[in-house]
């Protein structure tokens, strides 16, 4: 256009500028979907429900005794060992000892990915 | 030196440059959305999935008795569990309800160690293997005689799992 006519340069100039700022707009959105991939990635990765289920198990036999058979200690440790792994592609290792009133129960949790260590007390 | 032309040269290296911005910009505005890139609605339901089972297994008032997923899955009572978890899944702010469908086991150790699974509930619709379906699943603690064993040894606590899977009808 040098030369030629230099009339309605502004309105030229002008519809430069709102479609840019239409591409970045769009740039702006197309991010949020990749934002929002990552984020829920990350959200289905971390077994959060996962540990905070095993854990209330584990705590509630550390608590059982093999008495009489509706307190099956050893065959629900057994269980969340088995299923565990089985169902849950978690490596789930626990112990408990009792020193003096307290009882402390070791958990190790680890599913390749998160690993999660804790001692429980009781009382 | 002839430099007449020098302003039309630097007007088309300014058109090529803001040619080439521009097919830049429009193919980086576009994404695509696959059916492999539904993570996000996936989590949403898995969390929801989740959440409806946490609540079902907490005792209400905070109470020491058994909560509601131990008595159903105790009394293999699977309209209970269909009314109890399609009512908490679908529920929605305003009118209207949400679609979603479920499948419902409950997951065992048996007594020679391997794994076995007995259905739970499950919604209207069948689970025809066309869905999109997400799991959730839960830990609780009962007293129930699985059909593995019919010893009274068996009768005792078992840790259970019991595993859902979600879809959106």
């Amino acid at each position: 256009m040098a030369r030629l006519n230099d009339d309605a340069q502004w309105i030229v100039l002008m519809g430069f500028v709102v479609s840019f700022s239409l591409f970045f707009l769009a740039i702006v959105i197309n991010q949020s979907t990749v934002v929002g991939q990552t984020t829920a990635e990350s959200v289905s990765e971390f077994p959060k429900n996962d540990i905070r289920g095993v854990r209330d198990v584990i705590v509630q036999s550390a608590i059982m005794d093999d008495q009489d058979p509706f307190k099956n200690r050893t065959g629900v440790q057994e269980d969340i060992r088995a299923l565990s792994l089985g169902r849950e592609n978690s490596v789930v290792s626990f112990t408990s000892t009792t020193i003096g009133q307290h009882t402390y129960t070791d958990i190790h949790y680890n599913n390749g990915v998160t690993a999660y260590n804790e001692t429980y007390s009781s009382p | 030196m002839n430099s007449d032309g020098q302003l039309y040269t630097i007007e088309g290296i300014a058109a090529g440059l803001i040619m080439i911005m521009t097919a830049y910009i429009v193919v980086n505005s576009t994404s695509v959305y696959t059916p492999g890139d539904t993570h996000i609605s996936d989590m949403q339901l898995e969390v929801l999935g989740g959440d409806a089972l946490n609540m079902m297994n907490t005792a209400p008032n905070g109470t020491i008795g058994k909560n509601p997923l131990q008595t159903i899955v105790e009394n293999d009572d699977a309209s209970g569990f269909n009314t109890l978890f399609l009512n908490t899944v679908n529920a929605r702010a305003g009118s209207g309800r949400d679609s979603i469908q479920f499948v419902a086991n409950v997951t065992y150790r048996m007594t020679t160690g391997e794994i076995n699974s007995t259905p739970l509930s499950s919604s209207t619709h069948p689970l025809t293997g066309g869905e999109h379906a997400v799991r959730a699943s839960e830990w609780i603690m009962v007293e129930k005689q699985f059909p593995d064993c019919h010893a009274s040894s068996c009768r005792g606590k078992h840790a259970v799992l019991v595993e859902v899977l979600l879809w959106r009808d």
